[in-house]
Protein backbone atom coordinates (compact mmCIF):
# COMPACT_ATOMS: atom_id res chain seq x y z
CA UNK A 1 0.00 0.00 0.00
CA UNK A 2 1.09 3.69 -0.84
CA UNK A 3 1.65 6.06 2.27
CA UNK A 4 4.66 4.66 4.59
CA UNK A 5 5.39 6.42 7.54
CA UNK A 6 9.13 7.90 7.94
CA UNK A 7 9.49 5.45 10.96
CA UNK A 8 9.67 2.44 10.74
CA UNK A 9 10.16 1.70 14.65
CA UNK A 10 7.20 1.95 16.87
CA UNK A 11 7.80 4.37 19.67
CA UNK A 12 7.27 3.65 23.40
CA UNK A 13 5.75 6.19 26.09
CA UNK A 14 6.56 5.73 29.70
CA UNK A 15 3.39 7.11 30.37
CA UNK A 16 0.09 8.16 28.47
CA UNK A 17 -1.26 11.77 27.74
CA UNK A 18 -3.57 12.80 30.53
CA UNK A 19 -7.04 13.18 29.15
CA UNK A 20 -8.10 15.80 31.76
CA UNK A 21 -5.44 19.16 32.24
CA UNK A 22 -7.66 21.19 34.27
CA UNK A 23 -10.59 20.39 37.34
CA UNK A 24 -12.25 23.27 39.10
CA UNK A 25 -10.12 26.35 38.06
CA UNK A 26 -7.00 24.25 38.71
CA UNK A 27 -4.49 22.88 36.26
CA UNK A 28 -2.65 19.53 36.32
CA UNK A 29 0.89 21.39 38.00
CA UNK A 30 -1.32 23.10 40.40
CA UNK A 31 -1.47 26.44 38.90
CA UNK A 32 -4.45 28.89 38.30
CA UNK A 33 -5.52 29.81 34.70
CA UNK A 34 -3.58 33.27 34.40
CA UNK A 35 -0.11 31.93 36.25
CA UNK A 36 3.14 31.55 34.37
CA UNK A 37 5.34 28.46 34.97
CA UNK A 38 8.74 28.92 36.91
CA UNK A 39 10.28 30.90 35.02
CA UNK A 40 14.20 31.54 35.38
CA UNK A 41 16.45 33.54 32.46
CA UNK A 42 20.56 34.07 32.71
CA UNK A 43 22.67 36.17 29.64
CA UNK A 44 26.38 35.04 29.13
CA UNK A 45 25.95 31.58 29.14
CA UNK A 46 27.91 31.02 26.24
CA UNK A 47 31.36 32.13 26.26
CA UNK A 48 32.20 31.95 22.49
CA UNK A 49 29.58 33.81 21.28
CA UNK A 50 28.76 37.50 21.15
CA UNK A 51 25.45 37.10 23.31
CA UNK A 52 23.89 34.54 24.58
CA UNK A 53 20.69 33.95 26.97
CA UNK A 54 19.61 31.17 28.48
CA UNK A 55 15.61 30.49 29.38
CA UNK A 56 14.06 27.99 31.69
CA UNK A 57 9.36 27.76 31.36
CA UNK A 58 8.59 25.18 33.31
CA UNK A 59 9.68 22.04 31.66
CA UNK A 60 10.78 24.24 28.43
CA UNK A 61 14.57 25.26 28.07
CA UNK A 62 15.87 27.16 25.42
CA UNK A 63 19.40 28.02 24.75
CA UNK A 64 20.39 30.81 22.60
CA UNK A 65 23.87 32.22 20.71
CA UNK A 66 23.56 35.13 18.79
CA UNK A 67 26.70 35.87 16.61
CA UNK A 68 27.33 39.13 15.01
CA UNK A 69 27.16 41.19 13.44
CA UNK A 70 29.20 40.09 10.99
CA UNK A 71 30.25 39.15 7.71
CA UNK A 72 27.32 36.96 6.43
CA UNK A 73 27.76 33.39 5.58
CA UNK A 74 25.74 32.76 2.98
CA UNK A 75 25.93 34.98 -0.21
CA UNK A 76 23.00 37.32 0.13
CA UNK A 77 22.36 40.77 -2.08
CA UNK A 78 23.58 44.34 -0.86
CA UNK A 79 21.56 45.81 1.87
CA UNK A 80 21.47 49.43 3.96
CA UNK A 81 19.86 47.62 6.44
CA UNK A 82 21.09 44.67 8.70
CA UNK A 83 19.98 41.19 8.67
CA UNK A 84 18.63 39.02 11.68
CA UNK A 85 19.02 35.25 10.67
CA UNK A 86 17.45 32.79 12.89
CA UNK A 87 18.29 29.06 13.26
CA UNK A 88 15.98 27.02 15.50
CA UNK A 89 16.75 23.27 16.05
CA UNK A 90 14.94 20.91 18.29
CA UNK A 91 17.02 18.93 20.01
CA UNK A 92 16.74 15.03 19.13
CA UNK A 93 15.72 14.16 22.64
CA UNK A 94 13.73 17.74 23.45
CA UNK A 95 10.11 15.92 22.45
CA UNK A 96 8.28 13.14 23.09
CA UNK A 97 9.00 11.25 19.73
CA UNK A 98 12.55 11.21 18.68
CA UNK A 99 13.51 14.13 16.16
CA UNK A 100 15.13 13.34 12.81
CA UNK A 101 18.19 14.88 11.66
CA UNK A 102 18.47 18.06 9.98
CA UNK A 103 15.96 20.83 10.24
CA UNK A 104 12.16 19.41 10.09
CA UNK A 105 9.45 21.76 8.61
CA UNK A 106 8.08 22.34 12.37
CA UNK A 107 11.56 24.13 13.22
CA UNK A 108 11.90 26.22 9.88
CA UNK A 109 8.27 27.25 10.62
CA UNK A 110 9.60 28.76 14.29
CA UNK A 111 12.75 29.93 13.19
CA UNK A 112 10.12 32.25 10.80
CA UNK A 113 8.22 33.01 13.39
CA UNK A 114 11.62 33.95 16.21
CA UNK A 115 13.19 36.20 13.11
CA UNK A 116 9.65 37.80 12.63
CA UNK A 117 9.44 38.71 16.27
CA UNK A 118 13.08 39.81 16.62
CA UNK A 119 13.30 42.06 13.17
CA UNK A 120 10.97 44.85 14.63
CA UNK A 121 12.75 45.26 17.64
CA UNK A 122 16.20 45.32 16.31
CA UNK A 123 17.61 48.69 14.97
CA UNK A 124 18.57 47.11 11.57
CA UNK A 125 19.92 50.68 10.08
CA UNK A 126 22.62 50.02 12.81
CA UNK A 127 24.37 47.44 10.95
CA UNK A 128 24.17 47.82 7.56
CA UNK A 129 25.12 45.18 5.65
CA UNK A 130 25.96 42.79 8.31
CA UNK A 131 24.08 40.21 9.84
CA UNK A 132 23.64 39.02 13.45
CA UNK A 133 22.94 34.83 13.37
CA UNK A 134 21.00 33.86 15.76
CA UNK A 135 20.95 30.16 16.99
CA UNK A 136 18.12 28.83 18.91
CA UNK A 137 18.82 24.85 20.95
CA UNK A 138 15.59 23.99 22.67
CA UNK A 139 16.87 21.33 24.73
CA UNK A 140 13.91 20.32 25.89
CA UNK A 141 10.53 20.83 24.41
CA UNK A 142 7.60 21.36 27.33
CA UNK A 143 4.75 23.60 25.57
CA UNK A 144 5.18 27.15 24.07
CA UNK A 145 8.71 26.74 22.52
CA UNK A 146 8.11 29.67 19.84
CA UNK A 147 7.56 32.45 22.80
CA UNK A 148 10.08 31.01 25.30
CA UNK A 149 12.59 30.85 21.87
CA UNK A 150 12.02 34.46 20.95
CA UNK A 151 11.94 36.06 24.47
CA UNK A 152 15.63 34.23 24.45
CA UNK A 153 16.50 35.34 22.12
CA UNK A 154 16.04 39.12 22.49
CA UNK A 155 18.01 39.00 25.81
CA UNK A 156 20.20 37.35 24.05
CA UNK A 157 20.65 40.43 21.25
CA UNK A 158 20.83 42.58 24.09
CA UNK A 159 23.64 40.93 25.59
CA UNK A 160 25.51 41.11 22.31
CA UNK A 161 24.96 44.97 22.48
CA UNK A 162 23.09 44.82 19.46
CA UNK A 163 20.81 48.00 19.43
CA UNK A 164 17.27 47.50 20.26
CA UNK A 165 14.06 49.87 20.26
CA UNK A 166 12.64 47.13 23.31
CA UNK A 167 12.96 44.31 24.53
CA UNK A 168 10.81 41.86 23.49
CA UNK A 169 8.55 39.70 25.53
CA UNK A 170 6.19 36.62 23.88
CA UNK A 171 3.94 34.22 25.46
CA UNK A 172 1.64 31.26 24.81
CA UNK A 173 -2.13 31.68 25.78
CA UNK A 174 -4.05 27.69 25.26
CA UNK A 175 -8.15 27.70 25.00
CA UNK A 176 -9.38 24.08 26.85
CA UNK A 177 -12.95 23.43 27.14
CA UNK A 178 -13.47 26.91 26.86
CA UNK A 179 -10.92 28.30 29.68
CA UNK A 180 -8.30 30.04 28.61
CA UNK A 181 -4.89 29.07 29.85
CA UNK A 182 -1.46 31.19 30.25
CA UNK A 183 1.81 29.48 29.50
CA UNK A 184 0.47 25.86 28.28
CA UNK A 185 2.26 23.22 29.00
CA UNK A 186 2.48 20.46 26.31
CA UNK A 187 -0.10 18.11 27.63
CA UNK A 188 -2.63 21.60 27.56
CA UNK A 189 -1.89 22.25 24.82
CA UNK A 190 -2.12 18.67 23.61
CA UNK A 191 -6.23 19.45 23.81
CA UNK A 192 -6.71 22.36 23.17
CA UNK A 193 -9.14 23.56 20.90
CA UNK A 194 -7.40 26.59 19.94
CA UNK A 195 -4.17 28.02 20.97
CA UNK A 196 -2.20 32.01 20.44
CA UNK A 197 1.48 33.16 20.52
CA UNK A 198 2.17 36.76 20.77
CA UNK A 199 5.47 38.49 20.89
CA UNK A 200 4.92 42.08 22.18
CA UNK A 201 7.22 45.16 22.66
CA UNK A 202 5.55 46.18 25.96
CA UNK A 203 6.98 49.81 26.29
CA UNK A 204 5.12 50.76 22.88
CA UNK A 205 2.49 48.23 23.05
CA UNK A 206 3.78 46.74 19.37
CA UNK A 207 2.78 43.59 18.19
CA UNK A 208 5.81 42.09 16.53
CA UNK A 209 4.60 38.38 15.91
CA UNK A 210 1.30 36.87 16.63
CA UNK A 211 0.62 32.94 15.55
CA UNK A 212 -2.71 31.28 16.36
CA UNK A 213 -4.62 28.05 15.09
CA UNK A 214 -7.29 26.58 15.87
CA UNK A 215 -10.91 28.79 15.53
CA UNK A 216 -11.60 31.42 17.53
CA UNK A 217 -14.64 33.76 17.55
CA UNK A 218 -14.06 37.09 17.95
CA UNK A 219 -14.41 37.98 21.38
CA UNK A 220 -12.40 34.67 22.38
CA UNK A 221 -9.57 36.62 20.52
CA UNK A 222 -9.81 39.58 22.05
CA UNK A 223 -9.83 38.20 25.43
CA UNK A 224 -7.10 35.84 24.60
CA UNK A 225 -5.08 38.95 23.36
CA UNK A 226 -5.80 40.81 26.63
CA UNK A 227 -4.83 37.75 28.27
CA UNK A 228 -1.58 37.21 25.88
CA UNK A 229 -0.42 40.87 26.72
CA UNK A 230 -1.11 41.01 30.45
CA UNK A 231 1.20 37.91 30.80
CA UNK A 232 3.72 39.77 28.65
CA UNK A 233 3.58 42.28 30.84
CA UNK A 234 4.56 40.67 34.04
CA UNK A 235 7.22 39.03 31.49
CA UNK A 236 9.12 42.58 30.64
CA UNK A 237 10.25 42.71 34.36
CA UNK A 238 11.30 39.54 34.90
CA UNK A 239 13.82 39.93 31.58
CA UNK A 240 14.53 43.28 32.41
CA UNK A 241 15.46 42.50 35.95
CA UNK A 242 17.89 39.31 34.37
CA UNK A 243 19.57 42.08 32.01
CA UNK A 244 20.03 44.31 34.82
CA UNK A 245 21.75 41.73 37.34
CA UNK A 246 24.21 40.57 34.07
CA UNK A 247 25.46 44.37 33.95
CA UNK A 248 25.72 44.58 37.47
CA UNK A 249 27.49 41.17 38.09
CA UNK A 250 29.76 41.94 35.16
CA UNK A 251 30.67 45.64 36.48
CA UNK A 252 31.59 43.91 40.36
CA UNK A 253 33.37 41.05 38.07
CA UNK A 254 35.17 43.92 36.30
CA UNK A 255 36.16 45.76 39.95
CA UNK A 256 37.41 43.02 41.24
CA UNK A 257 39.85 42.00 38.70
CA UNK A 258 40.70 45.64 38.43
CA UNK A 259 41.82 45.19 42.37
CA UNK A 260 43.60 41.76 42.10
CA UNK A 261 45.83 43.34 38.75
CA UNK A 262 46.57 46.37 41.56
CA UNK A 263 47.32 44.06 44.26
CA UNK B 1 11.68 35.67 -4.93
CA UNK B 2 13.32 38.41 -7.89
CA UNK B 3 11.85 42.08 -6.18
CA UNK B 4 10.60 43.95 -8.98
CA UNK B 5 12.04 47.95 -8.07
CA UNK B 6 9.94 50.50 -6.95
CA UNK B 7 10.41 54.15 -6.78
CA UNK B 8 10.04 56.18 -3.80
CA UNK B 9 7.74 58.40 -6.31
CA UNK B 10 5.70 55.36 -6.71
CA UNK B 11 5.65 54.51 -3.25
CA UNK B 12 4.06 57.98 -1.87
CA UNK B 13 1.71 58.05 -5.14
CA UNK B 14 0.63 54.51 -3.73
CA UNK B 15 0.44 55.41 -0.17
CA UNK B 16 -1.19 58.61 -0.55
CA UNK B 17 -3.69 57.03 -3.09
CA UNK B 18 -4.83 54.91 -0.01
CA UNK B 19 -5.03 57.05 2.71
CA UNK B 20 -7.96 58.42 -0.01
CA UNK B 21 -9.39 55.20 -0.12
CA UNK B 22 -8.50 54.31 -4.17
CA UNK B 23 -5.76 52.03 -5.25
CA UNK B 24 -4.18 52.02 -8.93
CA UNK B 25 -7.02 50.09 -10.15
CA UNK B 26 -9.81 51.75 -8.80
CA UNK B 27 -10.49 49.26 -6.17
CA UNK B 28 -11.20 50.67 -2.40
CA UNK B 29 -9.50 49.17 0.37
CA UNK B 30 -11.33 45.98 1.07
CA UNK B 31 -12.41 45.40 -2.67
CA UNK B 32 -11.03 41.83 -3.97
CA UNK B 33 -9.60 41.43 -7.50
CA UNK B 34 -12.10 39.08 -9.79
CA UNK B 35 -11.92 35.43 -8.95
CA UNK B 36 -12.34 33.02 -11.33
CA UNK B 37 -12.65 29.54 -10.17
CA UNK B 38 -12.00 26.02 -12.80
CA UNK B 39 -13.10 22.99 -11.17
CA UNK B 40 -12.02 19.18 -12.75
CA UNK B 41 -9.68 20.30 -15.09
CA UNK B 42 -6.91 17.15 -14.33
CA UNK B 43 -7.98 13.78 -15.15
CA UNK B 44 -5.75 12.18 -12.72
CA UNK B 45 -6.14 13.74 -10.00
CA UNK B 46 -9.17 12.80 -7.43
CA UNK B 47 -9.80 16.80 -7.19
CA UNK B 48 -8.54 19.65 -9.02
CA UNK B 49 -9.02 23.44 -8.96
CA UNK B 50 -7.76 26.63 -11.08
CA UNK B 51 -7.85 29.90 -8.77
CA UNK B 52 -7.24 33.29 -10.99
CA UNK B 53 -7.16 36.33 -8.44
CA UNK B 54 -6.52 38.99 -11.02
CA UNK B 55 -3.19 38.24 -12.59
CA UNK B 56 -2.38 35.43 -10.15
CA UNK B 57 -2.69 32.35 -11.34
CA UNK B 58 -2.61 28.72 -9.18
CA UNK B 59 -3.65 25.19 -9.76
CA UNK B 60 -4.11 22.77 -7.21
CA UNK B 61 -4.60 19.36 -7.32
CA UNK B 62 -5.62 16.64 -4.88
CA UNK B 63 -4.47 12.87 -4.81
CA UNK B 64 -6.38 9.99 -2.14
CA UNK B 65 -4.10 7.87 -1.47
CA UNK B 66 -4.68 4.88 1.52
CA UNK B 67 -1.88 5.21 4.16
CA UNK B 68 -1.44 5.00 7.50
CA UNK B 69 -3.28 7.42 10.44
CA UNK B 70 -1.34 9.27 12.90
CA UNK B 71 -1.00 8.11 16.44
CA UNK B 72 -2.45 10.59 17.82
CA UNK B 73 -5.91 10.40 16.08
CA UNK B 74 -5.98 6.91 15.26
CA UNK B 75 -9.81 7.53 13.65
CA UNK B 76 -9.19 10.25 11.57
CA UNK B 77 -7.19 10.59 8.10
CA UNK B 78 -5.12 13.38 7.22
CA UNK B 79 -4.49 15.93 4.51
CA UNK B 80 -0.80 16.80 3.74
CA UNK B 81 -0.33 20.22 1.98
CA UNK B 82 2.52 21.33 -0.74
CA UNK B 83 3.18 24.24 -2.38
CA UNK B 84 5.42 24.36 -5.42
CA UNK B 85 6.73 27.74 -7.10
CA UNK B 86 6.96 27.02 -10.64
CA UNK B 87 10.23 28.91 -12.46
CA UNK B 88 7.61 29.74 -14.70
CA UNK B 89 6.59 32.18 -12.39
CA UNK B 90 9.62 33.95 -11.71
CA UNK B 91 13.03 32.95 -12.06
CA UNK B 92 14.38 33.40 -8.79
CA UNK B 93 12.22 29.95 -8.37
CA UNK B 94 14.59 28.23 -9.93
CA UNK B 95 16.06 24.94 -8.04
CA UNK B 96 15.57 25.78 -4.59
CA UNK B 97 14.67 29.56 -4.72
CA UNK B 98 11.73 28.71 -3.88
CA UNK B 99 11.60 27.02 -0.61
CA UNK B 100 11.40 29.14 1.95
CA UNK B 101 8.07 30.88 0.06
CA UNK B 102 6.84 27.19 -0.44
CA UNK B 103 7.24 25.89 3.24
CA UNK B 104 5.71 29.37 4.22
CA UNK B 105 2.15 29.02 2.32
CA UNK B 106 2.32 25.25 2.96
CA UNK B 107 2.65 25.67 6.89
CA UNK B 108 0.41 28.12 6.71
CA UNK B 109 -2.66 25.85 5.16
CA UNK B 110 -1.54 23.74 7.34
CA UNK B 111 -2.13 25.44 10.36
CA UNK B 112 -5.73 27.27 9.29
CA UNK B 113 -6.91 23.31 9.19
CA UNK B 114 -5.71 22.57 12.41
CA UNK B 115 -8.17 19.70 13.59
CA UNK B 116 -7.63 19.62 17.33
CA UNK B 117 -7.11 16.57 19.57
CA UNK B 118 -10.37 15.18 18.51
CA UNK B 119 -9.81 15.08 14.20
CA UNK B 120 -12.88 16.69 13.97
CA UNK B 121 -12.41 20.34 14.94
CA UNK B 122 -10.89 22.09 11.17
CA UNK B 123 -11.83 22.88 8.33
CA UNK B 124 -12.96 19.38 7.24
CA UNK B 125 -14.22 16.82 9.29
CA UNK B 126 -11.07 14.39 9.19
CA UNK B 127 -13.27 11.70 10.77
CA UNK B 128 -14.73 10.95 7.26
CA UNK B 129 -11.27 10.00 5.69
CA UNK B 130 -11.12 7.09 8.20
CA UNK B 131 -10.88 3.45 6.80
CA UNK B 132 -10.13 0.92 9.59
CA UNK B 133 -9.64 2.48 12.75
CA UNK B 134 -5.71 2.95 13.74
CA UNK B 135 -4.64 1.44 10.83
CA UNK B 136 -6.06 2.73 7.45
CA UNK B 137 -7.24 5.84 6.45
CA UNK B 138 -7.35 8.07 3.44
CA UNK B 139 -4.33 10.48 3.14
CA UNK B 140 -5.17 13.35 0.71
CA UNK B 141 -2.29 15.35 -0.90
CA UNK B 142 -3.40 18.59 -1.72
CA UNK B 143 -0.22 20.24 -4.02
CA UNK B 144 -0.80 23.93 -5.10
CA UNK B 145 1.76 25.03 -8.06
CA UNK B 146 1.98 28.71 -8.71
CA UNK B 147 1.96 29.83 -12.35
CA UNK B 148 1.71 33.65 -12.36
CA UNK B 149 2.67 35.79 -9.33
CA UNK B 150 0.51 39.13 -9.31
CA UNK B 151 0.26 39.53 -5.95
CA UNK B 152 -1.83 38.02 -2.97
CA UNK B 153 -0.60 34.92 -3.31
CA UNK B 154 -2.04 33.14 0.09
CA UNK B 155 -5.40 34.05 -0.46
CA UNK B 156 -5.29 32.55 -4.40
CA UNK B 157 -3.34 29.12 -2.95
CA UNK B 158 -6.20 28.77 0.35
CA UNK B 159 -9.15 29.22 -1.84
CA UNK B 160 -8.06 27.10 -4.72
CA UNK B 161 -7.37 24.39 -2.14
CA UNK B 162 -10.57 24.78 -0.82
CA UNK B 163 -11.93 24.19 -4.45
CA UNK B 164 -10.01 21.20 -4.97
CA UNK B 165 -11.00 19.76 -1.71
CA UNK B 166 -14.81 20.57 -2.53
CA UNK B 167 -14.33 19.07 -5.79
CA UNK B 168 -12.44 16.18 -4.21
CA UNK B 169 -14.47 12.68 -5.26
CA UNK B 170 -12.83 10.08 -2.95
CA UNK B 171 -13.67 6.32 -3.76
CA UNK B 172 -15.67 4.03 -2.17
CA UNK B 173 -13.16 1.89 -0.04
CA UNK B 174 -14.98 -1.39 1.46
CA UNK B 175 -13.25 -3.42 3.87
CA UNK B 176 -13.95 -7.52 3.10
CA UNK B 177 -12.78 -10.21 5.10
CA UNK B 178 -9.08 -11.30 3.97
CA UNK B 179 -9.33 -14.57 2.22
CA UNK B 180 -6.74 -17.69 3.36
CA UNK B 181 -4.50 -17.58 -0.22
CA UNK B 182 -3.47 -21.13 -0.54
CA UNK B 183 -3.12 -22.23 2.94
CA UNK B 184 -0.44 -19.40 3.61
CA UNK B 185 -0.78 -17.86 7.67
CA UNK B 186 -0.86 -14.59 8.03
CA UNK B 187 -0.05 -12.98 10.43
CA UNK B 188 -0.07 -13.47 14.42
CA UNK B 189 -1.71 -11.11 16.70
CA UNK B 190 -1.71 -10.72 20.50
CA UNK B 191 -4.25 -10.74 22.69
CA UNK B 192 -5.24 -6.88 23.39
CA UNK B 193 -4.35 -5.10 19.79
CA UNK B 194 -7.57 -6.80 17.94
CA UNK B 195 -8.64 -4.31 15.31
CA UNK B 196 -10.67 -4.61 12.68
CA UNK B 197 -10.53 -7.59 10.55
CA UNK B 198 -12.04 -11.28 10.77
CA UNK B 199 -10.59 -13.66 12.86
CA UNK B 200 -11.54 -17.59 12.52
CA UNK B 201 -11.50 -20.02 15.31
CA UNK B 202 -8.50 -20.20 17.36
CA UNK B 203 -7.37 -23.90 18.06
CA UNK B 204 -4.63 -25.02 15.69
CA UNK B 205 -3.57 -28.34 16.71
CA UNK B 206 -0.64 -28.11 14.47
CA UNK B 207 0.57 -24.44 15.68
CA UNK B 208 1.57 -25.63 19.75
CA UNK B 209 1.41 -21.98 20.29
CA UNK B 210 1.79 -21.85 24.05
CA UNK B 211 -0.41 -18.95 24.86
CA UNK B 212 -4.52 -17.93 23.42
CA UNK B 213 -4.43 -15.92 20.54
CA UNK B 214 -6.74 -14.94 17.37
CA UNK B 215 -5.42 -15.85 14.03
CA UNK B 216 -6.28 -12.45 11.88
CA UNK B 217 -6.28 -12.26 8.33
CA UNK B 218 -4.88 -8.83 6.58
CA UNK B 219 -7.88 -7.46 5.41
CA UNK B 220 -8.96 -7.21 2.07
CA UNK B 221 -10.23 -3.74 0.62
CA UNK B 222 -12.45 -3.01 -2.25
CA UNK B 223 -12.04 0.01 -4.04
CA UNK B 224 -15.32 0.88 -6.08
CA UNK B 225 -14.94 2.90 -9.08
CA UNK B 226 -18.01 3.97 -10.24
CA UNK B 227 -17.93 7.71 -9.64
CA UNK B 228 -21.53 8.43 -9.03
CA UNK B 229 -20.73 6.46 -5.50
CA UNK B 230 -18.03 8.39 -4.89
CA UNK B 231 -17.60 10.40 -1.22
CA UNK B 232 -17.65 14.15 -1.88
CA UNK B 233 -15.65 15.96 1.16
CA UNK B 234 -18.02 19.02 2.83
CA UNK B 235 -15.57 22.08 2.73
CA UNK B 236 -18.21 24.63 3.68
CA UNK B 237 -16.59 24.48 6.58
CA UNK B 238 -12.96 25.19 5.35
CA UNK B 239 -11.27 28.72 5.91
CA UNK B 240 -9.71 31.14 3.53
CA UNK B 241 -6.50 32.79 4.38
CA UNK B 242 -7.18 36.87 3.90
CA UNK B 243 -4.28 39.14 3.40
CA UNK B 244 -4.36 42.34 5.16
CA UNK B 245 -1.76 44.55 4.77
CA UNK B 246 -0.81 48.35 6.33
CA UNK B 247 0.12 50.64 4.02
CA UNK B 248 0.55 53.80 5.52
CA UNK B 249 -2.00 53.25 8.30
CA UNK B 250 -4.28 51.71 6.52
CA UNK B 251 -5.62 47.95 6.52
CA UNK B 252 -5.49 47.14 2.83
CA UNK B 253 -6.61 43.83 1.17
CA UNK B 254 -5.67 41.96 -2.01
CA UNK B 255 -2.39 43.63 -2.70
CA UNK B 256 -1.17 44.00 -6.13
CA UNK B 257 2.85 43.29 -6.64
CA UNK B 258 3.51 46.68 -6.58
CA UNK B 259 1.48 47.62 -3.51
CA UNK B 260 3.01 44.54 -1.33
CA UNK B 261 6.08 46.54 -2.09
CA UNK B 262 4.78 49.99 -0.46
CA UNK B 263 3.57 48.17 2.79
CA UNK B 264 5.51 46.88 5.58
CA UNK B 265 3.58 45.29 7.83
CA UNK B 266 0.75 42.59 7.27
CA UNK B 267 -1.15 40.02 8.98
CA UNK B 268 -2.82 36.69 7.40
CA UNK B 269 -5.93 35.63 9.18
CA UNK B 270 -7.65 32.45 8.08
CA UNK B 271 -11.53 33.05 8.01
CA UNK B 272 -14.37 30.06 7.52
CA UNK B 273 -17.52 30.92 6.24
CA UNK B 274 -18.91 31.34 10.16
CA UNK B 275 -16.45 34.49 10.95
CA UNK B 276 -14.66 32.56 12.82
CA UNK B 277 -10.68 33.06 12.53
CA UNK B 278 -8.72 29.88 12.34
CA UNK B 279 -5.29 31.16 12.21
CA UNK B 280 -3.24 34.05 12.09
CA UNK B 281 0.19 34.74 11.35
CA UNK B 282 1.73 38.18 11.25
CA UNK B 283 4.37 38.83 8.34
CA UNK B 284 6.91 41.30 6.97
CA UNK B 285 9.14 43.59 9.58
CA UNK B 286 7.38 46.05 10.89
CA UNK B 287 5.21 46.15 14.15
CA UNK B 288 1.57 46.24 14.52
CA UNK B 289 0.24 48.56 17.76
CA UNK B 290 -2.10 45.96 19.39
CA UNK B 291 -5.68 48.04 18.94
CA UNK B 292 -4.73 48.58 14.81
CA UNK B 293 -3.89 44.43 14.79
CA UNK B 294 -7.43 43.52 16.30
CA UNK B 295 -8.99 46.18 13.74
CA UNK B 296 -7.06 44.17 10.81
CA UNK B 297 -8.46 40.91 12.28
CA UNK B 298 -11.86 42.63 12.00
CA UNK B 299 -11.27 43.72 8.19
CA UNK B 300 -10.19 40.15 7.67
CA UNK B 301 -13.49 39.19 9.26
CA UNK B 302 -15.14 41.31 6.98
CA UNK B 303 -13.53 40.48 3.58
CA UNK B 304 -13.53 37.09 4.25
CA UNK B 305 -17.79 36.83 3.75
CA UNK B 306 -17.19 38.52 0.46
CA UNK B 307 -14.88 36.17 -0.88
CA UNK B 308 -16.52 33.65 0.74
CA UNK B 309 -19.73 34.23 -0.92
CA UNK B 310 -17.64 34.78 -4.27
CA UNK B 311 -16.16 30.68 -4.09
CA UNK B 312 -19.47 29.83 -2.96
CA UNK B 313 -21.03 31.20 -5.94
CA UNK B 314 -18.76 29.61 -8.46
CA UNK B 315 -18.49 26.30 -6.85
CA UNK B 316 -22.05 25.94 -7.26
CA UNK B 317 -22.02 26.82 -10.84
CA UNK B 318 -19.24 24.56 -11.55
CA UNK B 319 -21.10 21.85 -10.13
CA UNK B 320 -24.55 22.40 -11.66
CA UNK B 321 -22.60 22.78 -15.16
CA UNK B 322 -20.52 19.07 -14.31
CA UNK B 323 -23.71 17.43 -13.11
CA UNK B 324 -26.03 18.44 -16.39
CA UNK B 325 -22.61 17.31 -18.24
CA UNK B 326 -22.96 14.18 -16.44
CA UNK B 327 -26.57 13.09 -16.24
Amino acid sequence: MAGQREAQSVPWFADERPAEVIADGVRLDGRSLEEFRNVFLKTGVISQASGSAYAEFGHTKVMVGVYGPRQSERRVEYSEQGRINVDVKLASFATRQRGIFGQSPEERELSAGVQAALEAAADLASFPKASADVYVLVLEAGGGELGVAATAAALALADAGIELFDIVVACSVSRVDGCLLLDPSTDESFREQGGLVLALLPTSNEVTQLVSRGRWSGSQLREGLELAMGGCAQLESAARQCLKDAVVAAAAKQRQQQQQAQA
Amino acid sequence: MAAPLISQGEVEWITAGVSYNTRNDGRKREDFRQLKVQLGMLAQATGSARVQLGETDVIVGVKAEIGVPDADRPDCGRIVFGVECSPVASPAFRGRGGDELSSELARALERSMYPGPSGRGGGIDLSVLSIVSGKTCWVLHVDALLLNIGGNLHDAVSAAAKAALADAKVPKVQVVPGEDPNGKRARLQLPGHSRAGCYSSVSDPEAGLAWPSKRVYEPDYEVDDDPSEAMRLDASGMPICITVSLIGGHCVVDLTVQEELCSAAAMQVAVDASGGVCGITKRRQKGIEASLAMEMIEVAQRAAAQLHTALSSSLAEQQGQQQMAVG
